[in-house]
């Protein structure tokens, strides 16, 4: 087998080329057929500049020589082979290094600011370039989670109309998250509320798609919800606002719960160390389905372009599941390439075959599902374990750890190749 | 039937002798019985015997005779042996003399007749003499001098059958002849088998260049391999002669030691051990028990994952909270670390007045409390991790002790801690009168007991009760060395392990229940399963030996995997797994699967050696445990960290 017939054709309207059958050494890699394409594109108009371009055959990254890809995937060499071309994506650039006093637990960014909750007992919020903006201090101990509630639009909570004012949540190790409200434009933050109910510390917390509602996990064997919009009881405390009860209790893991979030309004998933990840209905507090693995679960995410999840456990691998599969302990796929323990998992909220992770083995690693075998890219800036990655709508990677830096990378997948 | 009319008989039968009795009776009495040719016991039950040529009945002749008149007739008769009786008519007959003469020449296969020649010369008729009147003139067939049609059909038969391949004509003949194999079937094992083994004997070497009469001068020896040659012993000579050279073959003598060395050679020979060695061919797999394959025996912890780092000095003692969410570990830089597992942070240091030899965290869950010992003194922590409700909890119950009226003499003294050392979590420290070397609790958290190994001294156990503050000394007098205790997880039993024995004391009822040897010189550890059945206990002899309670006082199994001594061994609480850890810087996890079934002894199968801890001072890993709900096992070293295998 020396030659095999190929068609190439892509999605991209910039890169077309004609529809004909091509006789291609099979022994060639990437490198040779981004060179044929841009051959191609060359011969056809004549400004066209170099462009690395990668290939697909049959849904998955070409990564060897096509022969042996062939032979991998059992793909008949007698037939005419289609390969897809999609361009090259370009390394995450990093941006910036934002130096903390203490471990960083946990990141959420949006398109304007960062926000950070650090073992020194504060969250922090930052501007893009990296410049502290404001340091919420408030918690007794570790936070070791955050999340935005909302951001600087009008607030319509029943009784309170403010401007331009942020919410954001911060779970602690002191068995309390707390709801802070912070203007931006005055840089002022205060507490609203202190949420209570749990007889542990509070692990992870995630809000609702609609932003109303907030379910929170604690390390014990209960995850509860909590509704900051309408709080059921008003209570004052000393300094810390009003105090909030769980609005719903969820109770069926038998260990600490590592990750809760929200599939969409009325569903809830949260990930336990008792090896399972559970469904839950958050009208009713039922649970729904159960997925069972055989390791401890870190870390979930999910991703509504394509309706998977994802998990990082103990046993380095990140697997891929399916929630909506009723008999339970479905594995799709599982990425394998890390060494240590996977602590965070994130979707790409704007493709829906990447993910990032990172890993007790100090890298962070992008993944494509269509080449299960090998990351695209590791991210090897980090001197210690880490603890928390995200991603955010405008395409920057964030990754936290126990090396007191924050690392951002700008990745910017192809126009192109973003809706495929 | 006229050829016999000139005899008196008529022919032969196989009882010759009767028919010509028959022909004689019917000659002289002519008393014809005419029921002609049938058995005459026909007869038997009749009077008469048959019927005359009148019609009339012979009746049988009145025989009344007996035995006893038979045998006197047998001896008075003369003519007794030749009285016969007539069948056809019953009557007597007596044999003339020529009647007597014919039986005896019959008998003898004679003829009858005396004149009788049979060896009269006999005329050969059809002679192959042609004779002038031949005795028959008929004209010679046709059939005999033309082919017979028969004969070629059955050979044109036989031709198409050749041809055809059906018969195989001149098959050939088998040249080897056929003799049969007597034996073929003998076991050659047998007394007689062995006898035929043939043992060849073993081949002479041919002669080399060195045997020449002109060898090349290289195997010529020179003057001083002459003179070892020649010191040498003669058993021990690579060659038994010297090597010499000769103008030619003429000029070589006889070989002086050639009838010598034909004789050795048979008596080699003759005393030649003629046995064949039996050699047994085992596979040495096979003789290895089998064990299921570690891969089947998951989960169990494989790799390294986290590594705690923070302490300047060896860590003595770890132990996990029973949430599984907090580590504490105490170390000879004279602190307690407290880490959170999943990320290994240092949440808290809390410095003691010495160097930590044990840490113990209290099982119960409602309770906060970490147990630390040092020198001579245990120091109840509150780390303040966990519940806040648990940890005020627990602060209230200490708070909340009230003073008893009659106070006790007791060899503890328990004071509660003020100031600083409250700050840091100290609640109650207790100081003994000797250097405590470890300290347990009891399952329920109220019971904590301490070992302060002395030798021949009778307070080296004591056992304090948190709640009412009391302390007692359990035994009157403790033989030997205690090196550590434990308390039974379910039942009031107390171990006490000292140098070689293994006591369990019942401490309702005040007695020992069993005594365990552990068959080695010095035990460092030991540890109970959650069932309470099985015992593992560590020495320094490199030994690990597992007792089942309900077996016998002997371990069940000792295993020998450590290089050097074992520090530390500890039961998972749920999983069937259990470690050990050793100097030798490694940590052996073992599957170990003990059954509700009394008849089924437990499996253990070692499935992993752990490795990550660097030996310092000649110390590896000094205690291991586990985590009370993974299956993850975490090592404390003397290189200053702890680390969790996953």
């Amino acid at each position: 087998m020396s030659q095999v017939q190929a068609r190439f054709f892509t999605e991209n309207k910039k890169y077309l080329i004609d529809d004909v059958p091509f006789s291609i050494p099979a022994a060639s890699e990437v490198a040779d057929l981004s060179g044929v394409i841009n051959k191609l594109l060359e011969a056809k108009n004549d400004g066209h500049k170099h462009v690395e371009f990668d290939f697909l055959v049959r849904g998955q990254f070409l990564r060897t020589s096509l022969a042996s890809h062939m032979e991998k995937e059992n793909i008949s060499t007698e037939e005419v082979v289609e390969i897809e071309y999609v361009e090259k994506f370009t390394a995450p650039q990093p941006e910036e290094c934002i130096m903390h006093d203490d471990w960083i637990s946990s990141v959420e960014a949006d398109s304007e600011w960062i926000l950070t909750g650090s073992y020194d007992k504060t969250a922090r919020i930052w501007s893009m370039e990296g410049k502290a903006v404001m340091t919420v201090a408030g918690h007794t101990d570790v936070v070791k989670d955050v999340a935005w509630v909302k951001r600087s639009e009008n607030l319509q909570t029943g009784s309170l109309v403010v401007n331009d004012a942020s919410l954001l949540l911060t779970a602690s190790l002191d068995q309390t998250i707390m709801l802070w409200e912070w203007n931006s434009e005055r840089n002022k933050v205060e507490a609203r509320h202190c949420c209570r109910g749990h007889a542990g510390s509070v692990d992870t917390v995630a809000v609702d798609p609609t932003r109303t509602k907030v379910c929170v996990l604690p390390t014990v064997e209960e995850d509860e919800i909590e509704e900051p919009n309408r709080p059921r009881k008003k209570q004052k405390t000393e300094q810390m606002g009003l105090t909030r009860t769980p609005l719903m209790t969820f109770s069926g893991h038998n260990e600490a719960v590592s990750s809760v979030l929200w599939m969409d309004a009325e569903e809830l998933c949260s990930a336990s160390w008792d090896h399972t990840i559970r469904l839950w209905d958050a009208e009713t507090g039922e649970q729904k389905s159960t997925l069972t693995g055989s390791k401890v679960f870190n870390s979930i995410s999910y991703s509504p372009l394509c309706r998977r999840l994802a998990s990082g456990s103990t046993d380095r691998h990140v697997r891929l599941w399916d929630p909506r599969s009723k008999d339970g302990s479905l594995v799709l796929l599982s990425l394998t390439s890390h060494n240590g323990w996977v602590t965070a998992v994130r979707w790409s909220p704007s493709h829906e075959h990447q993910l990032v992770s990172g890993s007790l083995d100090n890298v962070v690693k992008l993944w494509d599902t269509r080449s299960c075998k090998a990351p695209l890219y590791d991210l090897a800036a980090h001197e210690d374990k880490i603890l928390c990655v995200d991603w955010t709508e405008n395409g920057l990677i964030l990754s936290g750890g126990a090396d007191n830096k924050l690392y951002t990378y700008r990745y910017s997948t192809c126009v192109s190749d973003a809706g495929a | 039937m006229e050829w016999y009319k000139d005899y008196p008989h008529i022919g032969y039968d196989l009882e010759v002798s009767l028919l010509v009795f028959i022909t004689f009776s019917v000659r002289s009495q002519d008393i014809r019985n005419t029921v002609g040719n049938i058995p005459m016991e026909w007869y038997k039950d009749y009077p008469h015997i048959g019927y005359d040529l009148e019609g009339k009945k012979i009746f049988k002749p009145i025989r009344n005779k007996d035995e006893l008149d038979e045998f006197l007739d047998k001896m008075e008769n003369p003519d007794y042996w030749r009285t016969v009786q007539d069948k056809m008519t019953g009557a007597d007959i007596r044999l003339s003399d020529e009647q007597v003469d014919l039986v005896h020449r019959l008998q003898q296969g004679k003829f009858g007749d005396v004149n009788f020649n049979e060896y009269e010369p006999a005329i050969d008729f059809f002679s192959n003499e042609v004779m002038i009147h031949p005795v028959t003139n008929r004209p010679q067939d046709k059939r005999s001098f033309i082919p017979s049609l028969i004969e070629k059909e059955k050979v044109g038969k036989l031709v198409h059958a050749i041809k055809m391949g059906w018969i195989k004509p001149r098959r050939p003949k088998e040249t080897t002849p056929q003799y049969y194999d007597l034996w073929a079937k003998e076991d050659p094992n047998s007394i007689l088998g062995r006898h035929k083994m043939h043992v060849p004997a073993p081949k002479m070497k041919l002669p080399g260049h060195e045997e020449s009469y002109n060898p090349p001068p290289e195997y010529l020896l020179s003057e001083e391999e002459r003179l070892a040659w020649e010191q040498q012993d003669p058993e021990y000579r690579k060659l038994s002669f010297l090597p010499q050279k000769f103008a030619c073959l003429r000029a070589v003598p006889a070989y002086s030691r050639f009838i010598h060395e034909r004789f050795e050679r048979c008596l080699d020979l003759y005393l030649c051990p003629r046995q064949r060695k039996m050699r047994v061919n085992v596979n040495p797999e096979d003789l290895i028990p089998k064990l299921p394959k570690p891969k089947d025996l998951q989960p169990f912890p494989t790799t390294q994952s986290l590594v705690y780092r923070g302490h300047s000095s060896l860590v003595r003692s770890i132990s996990v909270s029973p949430s599984g969410q907090w580590l504490v570990s105490g170390s000879d830089d004279c602190t307690v670390r407290f880490w959170e597992v999943s990320t290994a942070r240092c949440l808290k240091t809390v410095e003691v007045g010495g160097a930590v030899k044990g840490v113990a965290w209290n099982p119960n869950p409602s309770i906060c409390l970490v147990a630390v010992s040092y020198d001579d003194t245990v120091v109840l922590l509150n780390p303040g991790l966990g519940d806040r409700l648990v940890c005020t909890a627990t602060d209230q119950l200490i708070s909340s002790y009230e003073e008893p009226e009659e106070v006790m003499d007791q060899s503890v003294q328990w004071a509660v801690a003020e100031g600083e050392g409250h700050e840091q979590g100290h609640r109650l420290i207790l100081k003994h009168p000797k250097t405590v070397r470890q300290v347990t609790w009891h399952g329920k958290g109220d019971y904590l007991a301490c070992v302060m190994p002395d030798n021949g001294s009778s307070l080296q156990v004591v056992i304090h009760q948190v709640s009412k503050r009391r302390t007692q000394n359990p035994f009157r007098k403790n033989k030997g060395l205690v090196q550590c205790v434990s308390f039974h997880p379910i039942r009031p039993y107390f171990f006490v392990a000292t140098q070689r024995y293994v006591r369990v004391y019942n401490l309702i009822k005040q007695e020992l229940t069993k005594k365990l040897m552990a068959n080695c010189k010095w035990i460092s550890s030991m540890a109970i399963h959650p069932g309470g059945d099985n015992v593992i206990c560590g020495s320094y002899d490199c030994r690990l030996a597992w007792f089942d309670l309900d077996l016998s006082t002997k371990p069940y199994k000792v295993l020998r995997h450590h290089k050097k001594a074992l520090r530390s061994v500890a039961y998972h609480r749920h999983y069937p797994l259990f470690a050990s850890g050793s100097d030798d810087g490694s940590v052996i996890v073992c599957h170990g699967m003990v059954y509700n079934d009394l008849l089924q002894n437990p499996l253990i199968v070692p499935v992993k050696v752990l490795k990550g801890h660097t030996i310092t001072h000649d110390l590896g890993v000094l205690d291991v445990t586990f985590h009370p709900t993974q299956p993850w096992v975490f090592s404390s070293g003397a290189d200053g960290t702890v680390r969790l295998f996953t």
